[in-house]
């Protein structure tokens, strides 16, 4: 589950990207957002953090969801807006050019789930606390929030292999495209730290990728 | 690590270092005092820290991928959104009471002010070029006079940047003379750190308007000497014969890699390996971008004084002076001869009169 890593060179090519990223990842990529959407009950109102080309937004929409995303990538809302163009989802599925700093132009208590995969990696701390903060105000009392992405593994053994995997395949991803991403230190940390109530975690490939599953406490600890 | 981390910045500039982004607190910042904002390349970061002891400013690292501010707001890794990012997540709002932000102005390349303004409501101050002339500025109430806005390369500047630059091939020269040619490794230092010393302290006086022509001078030299030195000690036992070759060899890629230094900054090798095709090494771009096709001639600056509204952006960013302002406070197109497509001007010119359309061919 490394070849994430390669995200950022395949995000070059936007209209290719989900069908490379799947190839790459030998479909996990793909299997990540459809464990994301089965978390979703039929029929909500999402908001999707970096929502790439929407590919998790149209398994959201075929669970006969409303999708709202956003994306900071100029290319990948193009991206997007063409799926919506061709599959004909304009009514199910909407996308604006934004980073998560415009979280706070959105509304409060709007949104039955917040969802995001491989999105947390590439903010700052800064940014995921922001994201976090507003993610939970703008959901609905008992509103869930499902983030997949990228982790540090818990035991000193697998973060020095998960290092030395990862090490190269960073370099080579910098060295065509600036960027890389970070593992989150902790997540589960950082979603609970923003007061939601963590419903379920689970960690997979070498312990380098978690799902975490929570949702906004009724008792309205929310910062407003 | 702090250590190594400073060295890998110094040596190792063409590399990112990064740091921490989010806000610091420089002495003791209050509500009224500035707010600063700067890349996140760890040396930056720990130079202005440094400069800054003593004064109380609230200090905005913004994302620029660990890249300094110039090389990333030009290659756009430090942007409008970089900025807007960090001013809102950092919840920097509520701790002021004004809503200054003072931005670096060799960051203009990269951050459009307005785009800022429209997107945070602050309003942008460019300070000034040099991180030391920060304390003065903010004493003058952000003012910066004429030479607080210019790079001009002084003597440590030059050999700071050049060392960044330039160490990384100097260390895979000597791995490679240590590998497969051992008996030449040490002519090869020797003569690299000492053409580097001459070469880049020298390089505004030396005859020549580019790096590779100036380079070509010196080589002429040093033929002259290595003809005199042979007729002096017999071709055999001159003993300087290889460290002038290795110099001859070693200054035209000086030479070539910083261009003149003394004040404009582009490598000739760019248009260089352009005109050979390379397009790309990695993520460096040597053609197809705006900056490339001005520097490479296929675009020029132009500018249409009609559309000028005064804001003065141009001549506040503009690091060469290329633009000034004329009695009627509308921009004129000073000094031309004087770009180095840095690009600040055309990213800030809200108006659309300043541009770079391609030169008919």
């Amino acid at each position: 589950m490394f070849s994430y890593v390669f995200m950022k060179i395949l995000e070059m090519r936007p209209r290719s990207y989900d069908r490379r990223m799947d190839k790459v990842s030998k479909g996990r990529v793909r299997a990540v957002k459809e464990a994301v959407a089965r978390e979703i009950p039929e029929g909500s109102l999402v908001l999707e953090i970096g929502c790439g080309t929407g590919e998790l937004a149209t398994m959201l929409v075929e669970r006969h969801c409303i999708v709202e995303g956003f994306d900071l990538s100029p290319s990948m809302v193009e991206s997007a807006k063409e799926r919506i163009e061709m599959d004909n989802l304009k009514d199910r599925f909407r996308v604006v050019e934004m980073g998560v700093d415009g979280m706070d132009g959105l509304p409060k208590n709007h949104f039955d789930a917040v969802v995001s995969t491989l999105v947390f990696s590439e903010l700052s701390d800064d940014e995921r606390r922001f994201a976090l903060k507003h993610a939970a105000r703008v959901l609905k009392s008992g509103g869930l929030i499902v983030i997949a992405d990228e982790v540090v593994p818990k035991t000193a053994v697998r973060r020095v292999i998960h290092s030395i995997i990862r090490l190269p395949l960073v370099a080579v991803t910098y060295f065509a495209t600036k960027h890389s991403t970070r593992p989150i230190a902790d997540l589960t940390g950082a979603i609970r730290g923003a007061g939601f109530r963590i419903e379920k975690e689970e960690r997979s490939h070498g312990d380098s990728f978690a799902m975490v599953v929570a949702t906004k406490k009724e008792d309205g600890t929310m910062v407003a | 690590m702090s250590f190594l981390k400073t060295f890998w910045g110094l040596l190792f500039r063409l590399f990112p270092c990064p740091t921490k982004t989010g806000l610091r607190r420089i002495g003791s910042p209050g509500p009224e005092s500035p707010v600063l904002v700067t890349c996140n390349f760890d040396l930056t970061v720990k130079r202005l820290t440094k400069i800054l002891r003593g004064l109380n400013i609230w200090l905005l690292v913004a994302d620029s991928k660990g890249i300094n501010v110039w090389c990333a707001a030009g290659g756009e890794e430090l942007n409008s959104h970089s900025v807007v990012s960090i001013v809102k997540t950092s919840e920097i709002a509520a701790k002021v009471n004004h809503r200054t932000l003072i931005l670096p102005p060799l960051g203009a390349s990269g951050i459009n002010a307005a785009d800022v303004k429209s997107q945070t409501g602050w309003k942008i101050k460019w300070g000034p070029v040099r991180a030391k002339d920060i304390p003065r500025f903010i004493e003058d109430n952000f003012k910066s006079d004429v030479n607080m806005k210019r790079v001009t390369y002084d003597l440590k500047e030059r050999l700071d940047t050049a060392l960044g630059s330039l160490f990384p091939f100097y260390l895979v020269g000597g791995i490679g003379f240590l590998l497969f040619a051992r008996h030449l490794l040490m002519g090869y230092l020797v003569s690299g750190a000492i053409a580097f010393v001459v070469y880049f302290s020298l390089c505004p006086w030396i005859p020549g308007k580019n790096g590779f022509r100036k380079a070509i001078f010196l080589d002429v030299i040093l033929v002259g000497i290595l003809i005199t030195t042979e007729s002096f000690f017999g071709r055999e036992d001159n003993v300087f014969r290889v460290y002038l070759i290795f110099a001859m060899i070693i200054i035209p890629l000086y030479g070539l890699e910083l261009g003149g230094m003394a004040s404009t900054m582009p490598s000739d090798l760019d248009p260089f390996l352009a005109r050979l095709g390379i397009g790309r090494i990695g993520n460096v771009a040597f053609a197809g971008t705006i900056r490339t096709e001005l520097l490479n001639g296929q675009r020029e600056l132009s500018y249409k004084r009609e559309l000028c509204k005064g804001c003065k952006s141009c001549a506040e960013i503009c690091p060469q002076g290329v633009w000034n302002m004329d009695d009627s406070k509308r921009a004129v197109l000073d000094h031309r001869e004087a770009c180095t497509a840095c690009r600040a001007c055309l990213v800030q010119c809200e108006e659309g009169a300043i541009q770079a359309p391609k030169v008919k061919a």
